[in-house]
């Protein structure tokens, strides 16, 4: 293999460490549009081992759901989602219910717990562990984005970063889920975002604010 | 031979610090708009300063005047502990990174107790807030230095150097990206730069460093003004050596010094610019945040700790 | 020959009260009992150098005279010890030659002179001591002594109340200690026959022996949580005495430790250590943080003394944690690590509460707020507490640097263990160790410039003067200590790592340690040539008023106070401090100028409240209702006797 292969693939064998950061960094993050971006960082990095994984395998589906995730995760909805923003002309921050050097010490906890639940799998399910681990860490992280953050449009941040987990242990573990499902899950994504982003201006309109902690009429 | 080496590089730094400061001041002032003053700048500062007469108050102690020479030469020795060019520095063997944090903190140490001798309310700010940052920032610093040297197995600079040249380029280690950032953070504060303090400032809102040498002037300012400036090359040079060494020179043929000078150069270049970036795109904190920007430091210092006994 | 002399100090030091008693007339003799208090204490530091660097050991048996097992034994470690407890016992003697003839008279300075030697040779006792018996003894004269030297200062109820705690405290730790050492009946004849019946004993009669030991011993050396007599005692006490309690008598409970858990009992689970480093790095922390808030000098310095023990703390855990690895070259690291730090705390510690003597001596306060300036005008007062301040925060050139760089170079090395929970919780703790010493660098500062720089704020403080020569001497032989063994250390750790050798089977002292010794005499004298170079090659100056912005007026109270200085720190770690805060204020006709604001902020330490008040109560309440069992009914108690001499004839009957 060339000099660039070998650079990419081992490139790619640490991707796990760029996820880490993602996740560091998204806890510590002020701004929507910050978070908004680290998602699309995410994103593509998991392109990216998506594609290495198909090149890897020879297979064309492979290669599809690539591209997909490549114009949906990475391009659409990060755009979809700057566009709202925008458009609502609130303030930008984040409103988190803890501060950020908290937020982060919480999420070295996730990572340091994904690490340790994984530790006994890695053998049988035949991933990597930094990947492996990677992945839950990802899907507590979205848990945790969604509990803590109180803007409702981090919500819809945090279920995302939650399916890329999900998406990320599908990879890790069994190499990419068949193509039609992979469709499918994308395509509901999208919706999701697009009913979201109607939404967002609809409780912005009746209540004058977007702070989901305040939203507490429903109960018994 | 590898003496005049470890010597040449430690004159590099001492000599070269001024300018580093200059083409920082001169590029964020491009960044901003202005012309800004020429990259020369510190040096002529500091030669006027040394001409001038030493102005101290009358209520002051020998404290006062004993404090600039202090954080010099401790800010001198530090110098001597990192590679530039070649794997090896002139207090290499046992130039181990305990000391060198601590040789830091006694300069810092007199710093403040020279700031409190003025006798004036500024003296006393100046070095209560930096006793804040620097309580914060001693244990991310420690932590984020011993995770690399956990990973190199030894403890000092120059051998933590060599380990690291020895490994691949691409191979990121998670160890180091987060080792990496927290040292970046721990940097700034540090240094006293945006966004944890404004090095051009005089409002006493926002003033940490500039405060405590607020009453000095004539040569004890000149060298603090150089000593500052030196640690801040040399907190660079250390953040190079530490995570990006490839490129220094592996024999002392002259080629392979001036290649390494050549790669040196580009990286300090693109560390200049970072920092000068940043420092015009990012808002200096309000004092009570600072310990939060610290935390995470901290954070990050405690994951890549933690990571060495994981990832191994 | 070291025996004779041995036995000639230890009389010596004895004779020193009945000489006190005897010349209590004789005007002239003032001088004699401290005279010969220092000669027997030189002669002490002799023996006690030719154990610990020649490795001599000798014994002395008092058995034959006395009708119970008493025998002192010098083996290296007591001899580390005998050597703390004379060298740093001589500069203060020295100083209170003076300090005690100006402060005390008549029949307060007759008993100081008299109880002084006998606590130091209960001190001597205690680490010298080769049977259990003798330690008891010696452990019990401790308190007492110590207790009496603190009731000479004054008889108030504060002062009697803060007593009371002190003894309380120290009883129940002495219960402890007496626990476990009845654990080792019915062998527990003199040491060496401990010694060899531990190896016999089960694990969990270890463990009991271990954990007695740890409370006892952890409740005199003022481990978190138990250390609320610390700041309670010390402070009271005469500065001279609080020296010697505050650096000798909690390295004795040290002594106590290290002779169970790596003598006696040989290393234990790894959990022993985790427990150890647990307890060190809460006490560095919680202690270090109290300090920060205190601006009475002696309180800061007594919560210092718990920050320290806490670090020596943090490396014996480490030490044990590497001991059951089976890492004996990094055991022995980290317990060099911790006897050093031993060593420095008790010289520069001494030298901090002996300045601190001084400066009440020459201003009769010891609040913070009232000091001020007077580095200009106790010129040498003021440079030995720079280098005691310097010492104590750990900056390199100073004692306490090297034993801090030997304990994180252990915790370095922990990460090699296989271990995972050893490899990830000791660099952790290297952590703790840094934050440890930022924050003793942030109390320093303020304490040094807030007491010695700057303008002073009070009259007191502007008319001090410079103490007498013995006083001077007494701290200046004790800063010469710091800088020596801070710029040498190889001095001492060649025979430490020998001391550890015998400690620790297999053994030996790590290459790093040695790489240090070298280094540091270079960077000394490469500071010391340039800060000569650049003193001498100084521009005339110009003295000048401090500025101002202009405008005059500028007084001794627009200084940052003590307080003001520690408020960014209390600030973020507000948790610690939950202070009752009250703010009244009287209004007056106008808005915005009230006629008066009075503000009062109480800090109770949280284990006050939590820990100890619930317990006393609890205590206290099954007390009284024990207290039914006495009726004062004659034949109830008769029943009582009855009922207990069928009890006995049962229990002989069917066991």
């Amino acid at each position: 293999m060339g000099l660039f292969e070998s650079a990419a693939a081992r490139a790619l064998a640490s991707s796990g460490v760029f996820l880490f950061m993602t996740v560091l960094l998204i806890a510590a993050a002020r701004r929507i549009s910050t978070c908004i971006g680290l998602y699309s960082l995410q994103s593509l990095v998991i392109t990216a081992q998506i594609a290495a994984v198909s090149r890897m395998h020879h297979s064309a589906q492979g290669f599809a759901i690539a591209a997909m995730v490549l114009t949906v995760k990475v391009a659409a909805i990060p755009y979809a989602l700057y566009r709202i923003v925008e458009e609502l002309k609130a303030p930008r921050d984040v409103s988190s219910s803890t501060s950020p050097s908290q937020s982060v010490f919480i999420a070295a906890g996730l990572i340091l717990l994904s690490f340790f639940a994984v530790r006994p799998y890695v053998g049988v399910l035949g991933g990597d562990q930094a990947m492996l681990a990677a992945a839950v860490a990802l899907v507590l992280t979205g848990g945790f984005l969604m509990v803590s953050r109180k803007k409702a449009l981090m919500q819809v941040v945090g279920l995302l970063v939650l399916d890329n987990g999900i998406f990320l242990a599908a990879l890790a573990t069994t190499f990419g889920m068949p193509l039609v499902i992979e469709i499918g899950i994308v395509f509901d994504l999208l919706m999701g975002v697009f009913l979201m982003g109607l939404f967002v201006f609809r409780i912005r309109d009746t209540f004058d604010h977007l702070d989901v902690s305040k939203l507490r009429r429903l109960r018994g | 031979m590898i003496w005049a080496m470890n010597a040449v590089q430690v004159l590099l730094l001492i000599l070269l610090a001024p300018l580093v400061r200059g083409v920082i001041a001169r590029l964020k002032a491009r960044i901003q708009n202005r012309r800004g003053a020429s990259v020369w700048r510190p040096y002529s500062d500091v030669f006027k300063l040394f001409r001038k007469e030493d102005l101290v108050p009358a209520s002051a102690s020998f404290v006062f005047r004993l404090a600039p020479i202090v954080l010099f030469a401790t800010t001198l020795v530090v110098a001597a502990f990192v590679p530039l060019l070649y794997g090896s520095a002139l207090v290499g063997v046992t130039g181990d990174f305990v000391l060198l944090v601590y040789l830091l903190a006694l300069g810092r140490f007199f710093l403040m107790l020279g700031a409190i001798d003025g006798g004036s309310s500024f003296g006393g700010m100046g070095a209560s807030r930096e006793a804040l940052v620097s309580t914060l920032a001693e244990a991310p610093f420690l932590l984020a230095l011993m995770s690399v040297a956990i990973g190199a197995h030894t403890g000092t600079i120059a051998g933590i150097v060599q380990w690291t040249v020895g490994q691949n380029f691409f191979q990121f280690s998670a160890v180091h990206a987060l080792a990496f950032v927290a040292l970046a953070l721990v940097a700034i504060a540090e240094t006293g730069r945006i966004p944890v303090d404004n090095p051009t400032t005089h409002l006493e809102l926002t003033m940490i460093h500039e405060a405590m040498v607020l009453e000095y002037s004539g040569p004890s300012l000149a060298l603090i003004e150089w000593a500052s400036a030196i640690k801040l090359t040399v907190v660079m040079a250390l953040l190079i050596a530490l995570f990006v060494p490839w490129g220094m020179a592996t024999s002392l043929t002259a080629a392979a010094l001036a290649i390494a000078a050549l790669v040196l150069l580009l990286k300090m270049a693109a560390l200049v610019l970072v920092l000068a970036l940043m420092e015009s795109s990012v808002a200096k904190l309000r004092m009570y945040l600072v310990p939060d920007f610290l935390g995470v430091a901290s954070a990050l210092a405690i994951l890549a700790v933690v990571f060495t006994a994981l990832m191994r | 020959m070291t025996q004779v002399a041995f036995s000639l100090f230890l009389v010596a030091t004895l004779s020193v009260p009945v000489v006190t008693l005897i010349s209590r007339r004789w005007t002239k003799a003032r001088a004699l009992p401290a005279v010969l208090l220092m000669a027997s204490l030189a002669t002490g530091i002799a023996v006690a150098g030719a154990g610990f660097w020649d490795g001599q050991r000798f014994t002395v048996e008092v058995s034959q005279v006395a009708s119970f097992s008493f025998a002192l034994s010098v083996d290296r470690l007591s001899a580390f010890f005998l050597l703390l407890i004379c060298s740093v016992s001589l500069p203060v003697i020295l100083y209170s030659s003076s300090y005690i003839p100006r402060h005390y008279s008549g029949a307060r300075r007759d008993w100081l002179w008299v109880l002084l030697p006998l606590f130091l040779m209960s001190m001597v006792l205690v680490v010298t001591a080769s049977t259990a018996f003798a330690f008891l003894f010696g452990w019990e004269l401790m308190t007492l002594f110590s207790a009496g030297l603190i009731v000479i200062d004054g008889d108030s109820e504060e002062r009697r109340h803060n007593i009371f705690i002190y003894l309380l405290m120290m009883h129940a730790g002495a219960a402890a200690v007496i626990g476990a050492f009845l654990l080792f009946l019915p062998h527990a004849g003199n040491f060496a026959e401990m010694r060899a019946s531990a190896t016999l004993m089960t694990p969990a009669l270890r463990t009991a022996v271990f954990l007695l030991a740890f409370v006892g011993f952890g409740t005199k050396a003022g481990i978190v949580p138990l250390h609320l007599w610390l700041p309670r005692a010390h402070p009271i006490a005469p500065s001279p005495v609080s020296a010697l309690m505050s650096g000798i008598m909690l390295k004795t409970a040290i002594y106590g430790l290290v002779r169970f858990a790596f003598d006696f009992l040989g290393g234990g689970p790894s959990w022993w250590g985790y427990l150890a480093l647990l307890a060190g790095g809460v006490s560095g922390l919680l202690g270090v943080l109290y300090a920060i808030s205190e601006h009475d000098l002696k309180r800061l310095l007594a919560y210092h003394s718990v920050e320290n023990i806490g670090i020596i703390y943090l490396g014996l855990g480490a030490a044990l944690v590497f001991m059951a690895n089976h890492a004996a070259v990094w055991a022995a690291l980290a317990l060099t690590a911790a006897l050093l730090h031993c060593l420095n705390h008790a010289i520069f510690k001494s030298l901090l509460f002996l300045g601190a003597g001084a400066i009440s001596d020459a201003t009769h306060t010891l609040d913070l707020e009232e000091l001020g300036g007077l580095q200009k005008r106790m010129r040498l007062t003021g440079a030995v507490f720079l280098i005691a301040c310097c010492s104590i925060v750990g900056l390199p050139l100073f004692n306490g640097f090297v034993s801090e760089w030997l304990t994180f170079r252990s915790f370095l090395a922990g990460s090699e263990l296989t271990d995972l929970s050893a490899a990830i919780v000791l660099p952790l703790a290297a952590g703790v160790l840094a934050l440890i010493g930022g924050l003793a660098a942030a109390c320093f500062a303020k304490v040094y410039g807030v007491a010695f720089l700057g303008r002073p704020r009070s009259h007191e403080a502007e008319s001090a003067n410079e103490v007498s020569w013995p006083m001077q001497a007494g701290m200046l032989l004790l800063a010469v200590a710091c800088v020596a063994i801070g710029i040498f250390p190889g001095m001492v750790l060649g025979s430490l790592g020998a001391l550890t050798e015998e400690l620790i089977p297999g053994a030996a002292l790590p290459q790093a340690a040695a790489l240090l010794s070298a280094v540091l005499p270079w960077i000394a004298l490469f500071v010391l040539v340039l800060v000569a170079g650049m003193a001498a090659f100084k521009r005339a100056k110009k003295l000048t008023a401090t500025w101002a912005c202009g405008l005059p007026g500028l007084d001794e109270r627009m200084q940052y106070t003590s307080i003001a200085f520690s408020k960014p720190l209390r600030k973020v770690f507000s948790q610690v401090y939950k202070a009752d805060r009250t703010l009244n204020v009287i209004p007056a006709d106008q808005p915005y100028f009230p006629a008066s604001i009075s503000y009062r902020s109480v800090r109770t330490t949280s284990f006050e409240r939590l820990l100890y008040r619930p317990g006393v109560d609890a205590i206290v309440a099954a007390a009284y209702r024990l207290r039914r069992l006495q009726t004062g009914n004659i034949q109830i108690y008769l029943l009582y006797i009855f009922a207990a001499l069928i009890a006995l004839l049962m229990f002989m009957r069917w066991v």
